[in-house]
């Protein structure tokens, strides 16, 4: 009933979920990335009135760091 | 045939439609058909697996083998696979919630009702609640409180990049998983709600519009029904991944940082 799955089919299903929840871990480490990073440098953009540039670096900042974790957390 | 005349039917729909009236007056928000239908799938499922487990035989009964399915399946490849042996004991809570969000969510298909409590936000925000003070009150104690910290927002890098990555890890984990994970379920039953609501009112209105427009009316209708297969596949796969997902955020907080 509950445990006479075969050892394969398991396993694929295993791998399965834990895909689903690192696929969601993955995008969420992208869009939050740029998303803390480019509201970090939004406000540096307030505080010092340089026009959009610190934005930019800061989304940038974030989109790299997002994939550093991605690769170091996740596994390249 | 009988057709609702236009001017009664609410069309378009709009956000009103998640905001169902009090049932009796003065009792506000406490009772309305939301509130209703949420104990009713209470109810049911109490009642569903105290009967099913009454009399429990070698050779099942169907409402026993229907049990013993839907909890098998949760302990199994829900809670043992994706946490490991220490997650059995999450196998009834799993269970508990899989079942009543299946029950919710079928709802917004079931004739009569037609509507799923999850389409209103607030009840996919509670349950969001209950896996996110489940995910860090798991990991706070298995760890300690400012090991698990430590766990969970100081990746394995060099020091230097450490000030980048936390404030990431920070939004991913703590703020990005519960804002998707209700927004998620809310969604698909809001949009779902929704689409049915357009196709088949609609199918009224362009009858009432113009008689000869009826074979367009037949297609909306025939589009209706398909979306509505479509929207049980929905409410099966949405609490299928609710449910995994609140197991893949135990296994994180529980798994040991190398």
């Amino acid at each position: 009933m509950a445990g006479d799955q075969s050892p394969q089919r398991r396993r694929d299903e295993d791998e399965a979920a834990a895909g689903a929840g690192q696929g969601w871990t993955a995008v969420s480490y992208l869009i939050g990335g740029m998303l803390v990073w480019g509201f970090i440098g939004w406000l540096v953009d307030r505080w010092l009135d340089t026009g959009g540039i610190a934005t930019a670096v800061g989304a940038v900042l974030g989109a790299a760091g997002g994939v550093y974790l991605i690769v170091r957390r996740l596994g390249a | 045939m009988m057709v609702p005349r236009t001017d009664d039917l609410p069309f378009p729909p709009s956000v009103e439609e998640f905001y169902p009236p009090s049932l009796i007056d003065g009792a506000g928000y406490w009772l309305t058909k939301f509130t209703l239908l949420v104990w009713l799938a209470v109810g049911l499922i109490i009642v569903f697996f105290l009967v099913a487990y009454r009399n429990p035989k070698m050779v099942p009964t169907r409402g026993q083998w229907i049990a013993e399915t839907v909890y098998g399946f949760n302990r199994e490849n829900v809670a043992k696979d994706l946490i490991g042996h220490e997650g059995i004991k999450f196998a009834p809570y799993f269970t508990t919630l899989f079942c009543f969000i299946l029950l919710t969510n079928l709802f917004g298909i079931i004739p009569g009702i037609q509507i799923s409590p999850n389409s209103h936000i607030a009840f996919p925000i509670v349950l969001t609640a209950i896996t996110y003070v489940m995910f860090i009150a798991v990991g706070v104690r298995k760890f300690g409180f400012a090991r698990y910290v430590k766990q969970s927002l100081v990746p394995a890098a060099p020091w230097f990049i450490l000030p980048l990555l936390i404030p990431i890890e920070f939004f991913s984990t703590f703020i990005v998983r519960p804002v998707t994970l209700s927004l998620r379920l809310f969604a698909n039953m809001f949009a779902g709600h929704m689409i049915l609501l357009v196709f088949i009112l609609g199918g009224f209105v362009l009858l009432n519009a113009n008689v000869a427009l009826a074979p367009i009316s037949l297609l909306s209708w025939l589009l209706a029904i398909a979306l509505t297969f479509l929207e049980a596949l929905v409410a099966i796969l949405q609490a299928y991944v609710f449910v995994i997902l609140t197991s893949s955020y135990v296994q994180g907080a529980l798994a040991e940082q190398h």
